[in-house]
């Protein structure tokens, strides 16, 4: 094994850990708030569920640009590449935007969604309004997952 | 079609027909009752009787509660989705007849989950001086006793651990000490003196920190502990009796929920007959109706009451309600239109203007054709199957309408389940199959997908500035629409191509045409965004401000729709990624055992999650980055007086749904 394989791997490690991280953070902010609701008025827990859910994606995408990384190394599949240390490097800064947005953007979208429980359980019918808000966050893991993911797959092996 | 035209109602009839026709509108649904604000006309005070309907309606609901903790329906998914009970219109008189019965009724349920409760209570007090007993038990004196006429007793516990000879020891001679029970934190007592050491036996004890029993009853532990375990036994007897009772009572469940409703509508029914003006012999209503109901609504009451009905257009400032009505391909998305806000008096309704792209988006997002199959299957069967309301007809042929263009982005990017095709002719039959996309998988061309993305994305962007440019030049305005408009369009596909070219060759013409548009709209926007200024300042760094917005707005907004590229890589790889872990075995049976499951459980997960991506996603493209074109919104939504209830659906044909 190169030390740029290890590098790559590392870079896989580390967007799925961050954002992984992120993603448990912001969903336990939500999953505590909601709790509350629910225990006064137990028929809310699908609509507090919803909200619940939003800041779990970035551990999913976490997951995907780590999958890339091992599918692209060919750790996953084919037999893994001698990778220089130019590559390894290129593969462990390319996991750099979803892994640290992704943690950060979890905890953040956590703690919008937690505050839109609120809306949830005083004004049932506005949840949507909620899901948006929360939803807001979501666009810069998504952006960062897209860069991470078009780095990822352009890096010359 | 979008926003129903409204009109004013203004009707005049006799008050001796006043709640007849009244029934006929809340049967109707279709006349929104204002509040009566003519002084000169008497108002009814109807707050007595709304509160009698609403005492009953609120017993009966309690009762329906209980009922249905103690009895509950066996509720399954069909019923879920089977919507209210059908009834005939006479039907419902004489369930309302019986409402004294199912009243009583009503008032029995809830006696009897009274008396539950007291019992329930009362056992709890019981089962803790049993607690208390059962230490005592071995004792065969009463609690209470002090003692014979030579001896005094000391029943107690001391709050620690003590053996009867260490006790003895510390207590004056001719004591004896019996230890009834014990454990580490507490040690009970049982101690007899002659009488003469009463004293000094007592001034030890307390010493110690001995704590005497106090017990009223001369019953001995055991006798008590076993009247008291009689007593739980009657009182839980008798709860299981009012249990039985109650759910025997259950019976009533249909009827209960037919009174919950009749009161209801009575309810309402007498909520607008306070907004009525009345003079000694006549009503006046007043009130908003939708264009496309007047005249039949008109023809019927007058053919029945002695009645006048005049309609008039509302005046510009007042405040009238909204009702949406669309096509069969844009309706089922008003409820996304009605989440943000319904449109104010200024507003066109937005949402025939999303629908076309709200289905589209959503497919690209989701964008695998086994998803979509299954959600096309899943709720064409809940709308065949299943008596359905409304909003949630809508809510499901929008989802089916979606799952459709999720199985046309599916094919085009060759997504079945992932790559479940290839996987399995690979894994089990030895056979590479390759793509099967109809047009290209879009990990193999991020790049281009990415710009198809931007592509669809301007398009959605310039329908929202035309929306925005028509709504202008209706109000006259023909210039600022121009002006509005054009320069946005000239930037954007004037800047169109160069951003291309930094990914893929775009032919060198399309790039200087492009400069040339691009020089022409930014010249446009600086000259004319200022227009409303006065001073010539003004305009001048009106003009770069709207420019330097327009720069940073219009990039921001285009570059959101990579969205469409990221959502749809998430599903595709998640539902790979699913693929290989099932095919990681090497043992071909295990391997296959491995897949279904695998299968299954992931593919149903990743749809889920990936389903409220798409959903949540296509929304805020819809709510951010199209409706700030053109859109506020902020109208008050048209809230007729009907029947609204939450159990039963006339038969009859109701016009407003």
């Amino acid at each position: 094994m190169t030390n740029g394989l290890v590098l790559a791997i590392i870079g896989a490690a580390l967007a799925a850990l961050l954002a992984g991280i992120g993603s448990a953070k912001g969903v336990s902010l939500v999953g505590e708030a909601a709790a509350g609701v629910v225990s006064v008025d137990p028929s809310k827990f699908s609509k507090v569920l919803l909200l619940e859910l939003l800041p779990g994606t970035q551990g999913l995408y976490g997951l995907i640009a780590a999958m890339f990384i091992l599918l692209r190394t060919g750790v996953l599949g084919s037999g893994a590449e001698a990778l220089t240390l130019q590559q390894g490097l290129g593969f462990l800064a390319a996991s750099l935007p979803i892994a640290v947005v992704g943690l950060i953007s979890g905890i953040m979208q956590g703690r919008t969604a937690a505050a839109g429980v609120s809306i949830t359980a005083k004004k049932p019918d506005h949840n949507g309004k909620a899901i948006i808000m929360a939803a807001m966050v979501e666009t810069y893991a998504i952006l960062a997952l897209l860069i991470s993911v078009l780095m990822i797959l352009n890096i010359a092996v | 079609m979008a926003k129903l035209r409204m009109k004013k109602i203004e009707l005049i009839a006799m008050l001796t027909d006043s709640k007849k026709i009244i029934e006929l509108l809340q049967r109707r649904g279709v006349v929104e009752i204002s509040q009566n604000t003519d002084e000169e006309l008497e108002n009814t005070n109807v707050t007595a009787v709304v509160g009698e309907f609403e005492k009953f309606r609120s017993t009966a609901a309690q009762a329906l509660e209980i009922i249905d903790t103690h009895a509950p329906e066996k509720a399954s998914i069909a019923d879920m989705f089977s919507g209210k009970t059908e009834v005939e219109k006479h039907d419902f008189g004489r369930e309302a007849m019986q409402m004294e019965k199912v009243m009583g009724a009503a008032n029995d349920i809830i006696r009897n989950q009274k008396l539950i409760n007291e019992s329930a209570a009362a056992v709890s007090q019981l089962e803790i001086k049993c607690d208390m007993l059962d230490r005592w038990l071995p004792l065969d004196v009463p609690l209470n006793f002090r003692g014979t006429a030579t001896t005094s007793a000391f029943i107690g516990t001391l709050p620690y651990q003590i053996s009867a000879e260490e006790l003895e020891a510390q207590l004056p001679d001719m004591c004896s000490v019996e230890v009834i029970s014990g454990s580490k934190e507490q040690t009970n007592l049982f101690i007899l003196c002659s009488k003469e050491n009463y004293e000094e036996a007592e001034s030890i004890l307390r010493k110690l920190t001995f704590v005497t029993i106090s017990e009223t009853d001369n019953k001995t532990p055991s006798e008590l502990y076993d009247l008291h375990k009689q007593e739980i036994e009657k009182l839980e007897e008798k709860s299981e009796e009012a249990k039985a009772n109650i759910e025997k009572l259950a019976e009533n469940r249909k009827q209960l929920q037919f009174v919950i409703d009749y009161l209801q509508m009575r309810k309402e029914k007498y909520d607008a007959l306070s907004g009525l003006g009345f003079t000694e012999t006549t009503f006046v209503l007043t009130g908003y109706i939708p264009e496309k109901y007047a005249e039949s609504l008109k023809k019927e009451i007058e053919a029945k009451y002695t009645a006048s009905i005049t309609f008039t257009d509302p005046g510009d400032d007042e405040d009238v309600p909204v009702l949406l009505e669309n096509s069969r391909f844009s309706a089922p998305v008003e409820g996304i239109t009605k989440m943000y806000a319904l449109p104010a008096k200024g507003d066109v309704d937005p949402t025939p203007v999303m629908s076309f792209f709200y289905y589209l988006f959503f497919g690209m997002m989701l964008s695998d054709a086994g998803y979509g199959l299954l959600m096309v299957i899943g709720t064409t069967i809940a709308l065949k199957k299943f008596k359905l309301e409304t909003s949630m007809k809508k809510t499901l042929t929008m989802f089916r309408n979606c799952g459709i263009s999720t199985v046309f982005w599916g094919a085009l990017f060759g997504s079945w389940f992932g790559d479940i095709v290839q996987v399995v002719s690979r894994e089990f039959f030895g056979k590479e199959i390759g793509s099967i996309a109809l047009w290209f998988e879009p990990l193999t061309d991020p790049v281009k997908l990415l710009l198809v993305s931007f592509g669809l994305g301007i398009l959605h962007l310039f329908l929202g500035v035309a929306v925005a440019f028509k709504m202008t030049w209706d109000t006259g305005k023909k210039l600022d629409a121009v002006f509005d408009a054009l320069p946005i369009y000239l930037i954007v596909l004037g800047v169109a191509p160069i951003g291309a070219g930094m990914f893929i060759s775009v032919p060198p013409v399309l790039t200087k045409t492009g400069a040339y548009m691009l020089i022409a709209g930014v010249i446009m926007l600086v000259l004319t965004a200022g227009r409303t200024s006065k001073s010539v300042f003004g305009k001048f760094f009106g003009g770069l401000y709207a420019l330097y917005n327009t720069a940073t707005g219009y990039l921001g907004d285009i570059l959101s729709y990579s969205r469409l590229l990221a959502l749809g890589l998430a599903t595709g790889s998640i539902a790979s990624v699913i693929n290989l872990i099932g095919t990681m075995p090497e043992n071909k049976v295990i391997k296959l055992i491995l897949l279904v499951i695998v299968f299954v459980v992931g593919h149903v997960a990743n749809l889920a999650i990936n389903l409220l991506g798409a959903y949540v996603h296509t929304d805020r493209l819809q709510f951010v980055e199209l409706f700030s074109k053109f859109y506020t919104g902020g109208g008050r939504e048209f809230a007729p007086l009907a029947v609204n209830t939450k159990y039963i659906k006339f038969k009859e044909e109701n016009s407003n749904d």
